[in-house]
């Protein structure tokens, strides 16, 4: 701990804010941003008037509320120091976290690049010399799935699943099988004909003989749109191209100095073009370059990142020695999560923690200033 | 000292729980006392019967204080997220047979599966600012089942009565509830999803594991399972 509150300190002297967080938070903001599955993995009470707490599991999501509920001017980066509390169905259930989260800079890449670099710093003042760091970034996964033509519903449903690698193999066996979402004859011809303003009118008629609420639930309209688009999905079929792509682009997994050569032979190769996104890739990797980094202790891997749906771009963890199971450290932007916990503007963001338990005993041996 | 057997309480869960072991040949006696809750039972030695509620006989099942019981799967996996380390399930018993089941409006012609019910879930928010509701008393099936399926973006309003009314309420988009015949369904246009069940749930004759090293626990299992 007082490694921690150490680091911690020394963050603050570079220039964060300390955020202070309770340890007994408002329950409904993790749920709704991660889901009711969450609330398996959390520790959840309550007070004398039915309030749902919890005990915070991490700190991100508080120090955004405490950022957009004063009205705090951006840029600004805070640091936290303290232990969070998940279950675990074996073991322990409280674990010490140190991290930074950097709201409001606009220059995502120097953003990123400086959240890296923190990351590494720290680590190098806690004496852990011997890591390695995996990067992924969303932003390219989305930028393929939208140039190889996919038809929406799929674009979406592939994003869902990225990095899931589970997930993300059955939906790509789905789609080598046929590329069906569902069948068009379990639709009634009314959908299948294709006019959305008769669909949404069918849809209004049954909803009203279910007095479901016009207001505050799905739409009539985007019911009848989605499911015209189920109808036409059907006649989908996905070219052995694309598929081939999507394949051989979530194999990608190289030292980070060869990433931008390798999604550049990938576009060549694929006659894919990743856009803008591979131009930030590269502009975020050229800052990358230029700071103090060892990078043959990083490499990118294109399948790597989280499903939340408030991640965006950049996502990486860092290993210690040889393990590639239990990250010491995990970070990525989330340029989504303050607008979904209400603030009024984007707050483009991004942050990591370290998670002190799982860092090996090296701790204190070489600490340097 | 005798092993505990729990029957329910009431209504017609008891009256066919007591036809089972009757044709096990292990007659149940009914307390002479309306208000008592003991009964006994003749044929077998060592038991001793405790009239209880469905979901009492589930919660303590699980907590190890009584030995065996009967009483709907349902309730036991609807208690804890693993039940099977806590109970043995011995037999179904062919009857109380219902299912839980996810009930959509049918007005979501859209959704037939879980996979579209994933589409929509994960896209809810954008759409209408609030995530996907869902009214049930069944937390703990609703959240491994969703699990299961990959989905996480969704919230659960605990619902006590007539939850099939939650949608036509305004106070959730879909229903998990238990359904034997699907008529309140149909009676408020709601639909059952094509991989939308959860558990086919029906009375079961349930060991407590530590009591599966009883003797006449053995016995009256071996007996009411040869006899059905």
């Amino acid at each position: 701990m007082e490694q921690a509150q150490a680091l911690h300190k020394w963050f603050v002297e570079r220039g964060c804010a300390a955020a202070d967080v309770d340890v007994l938070q408002p329950a409904d903001p993790f749920l709704e941003t991660a889901g009711e599955d969450l609330r398996r993995r959390i520790f959840i009470t309550s007070n004398g008037v039915g309030d749902m707490l919890c005990l915070r599991p991490e700190f991100t999501i508080p120090t955004c509320l405490h950022h957009i509920k004063h009205s705090i001017q951006t840029p600004c980066r805070y640091s936290y120091v303290g232990t969070v509390f998940r279950q675990h169905r074996n073991g322990k259930n409280e674990f010490l976290q140190v991290g930074i989260e950097d709201l409001g800079n606009h220059d995502a890449s120097k953003a990123d690049v400086q959240s890296l670099s923190d990351a590494h710093a720290a680590l190098a003042k806690l004496g852990v010399d011997n890591h390695h760091t995996v990067l992924g970034d969303r932003t390219l996964f989305a930028s393929l799935v939208s140039a190889i033509g996919l038809p929406k519903g799929w674009q979406v449903r592939l994003l869902r699943c990225f990095g899931e690698a589970d997930q993300m193999q059955a939906a790509l066996d789905k789609l080598k099988q046929n590329g069906v979402i569902a069948s068009a004859n379990e639709m009634p011809e009314w959908v299948v004909a294709g006019d959305l303003d008769l669909a949404e009118a069918e849809v209004s008629k049954l909803m009203s003989i279910a007095n479901l609420p016009e207001q505050g639930g799905r739409t009539a309209r985007e019911i009848a749109a989605r499911a015209i688009e189920k109808a036409e999905l059907d006649a989908t079929r996905l070219e052995g191209d694309a598929l081939a792509a999507l394949e051989k682009f979530l194999e990608i997994d190289v030292p980070v100095k060869d990433a931008v050569a390798a999604l550049t032979a990938f576009e060549t190769d694929t006659h894919i073009d990743l856009g803008q996104a591979r131009a930030d890739f590269a502009k975020r990797y050229k800052l990358l370059a230029q700071a103090d980094f060892d990078l043959s202790t990083i490499s990118y891997r294109a399948s790597f990142g989280r499903r939340l749906d408030y991640y965006t771009g950049l996502f990486f963890e860092i290993y210690q020695d040889n393990d590639a199971q239990n990250s010491i450290v995990g970070g990525g932007r989330y340029d989504h999560l303050l607008s979904m916990l209400g603030a009024e503007v984007d707050i483009p963001a991004i942050g990591f923690s370290i998670d002190f338990d799982r860092i090996k005993a090296k701790i204190g041996k070489g600490a340097k200033s | 000292m005798s092993a505990i057997l729990t029957l329910p309480s009431k209504g017609r869960l008891k009256e066919q729980a007591i036809e089972i072991f009757s044709n096990a040949g292990m007659p149940i006696e009914l307390p002479e006392d309306d208000r008592s809750y003991a009964g006994k039972i003749s044929g077998i030695k060592g038991i001793e019967v405790v009239f209880m509620s469905a979901s009492e006989i589930a919660r303590e099942l699980i907590a190890g204080s009584i030995h065996l019981g009967v009483t709907g799967e349902d309730l036991v996996r609807e208690t804890v997220a693993r039940p099977d380390e806590a109970v043995e399930f011995i037999t179904h018993l062919g009857f109380g047979g219902a299912d839980v089941i996810i009930g959509v409006p049918e007005a979501w012609v859209d959704v037939n599966t879980m996979a579209d019910l994933d589409d929509v879930a994960s896209s809810f928010r954008s759409h209408y600012g609030r995530r996907l509701r869902i009214a049930t008393k069944y937390w703990q099936l609703t959240q491994n089942f969703f699990a299961d399926h990959g989905i996480a973006t969704y919230r659960i309003v605990e619902s006590l009565g007539a939850t099939e009314g939650a949608p036509a309420a305004g106070q959730a988009d879909i229903i998990v509830d238990i359904t034997s015949t699907g008529s309140t369904l149909r009676a408020n246009q709601l639909k059952i999803l094509r991989d939308g069940v959860i558990l086919k749930s029906e009375a079961n004759l349930i060991a407590s594991r530590p009591a599966l090293e009883n003797e006449a626990v053995q016995e009256l299992c071996a007996r009411v399972k040869a006899s059905l």
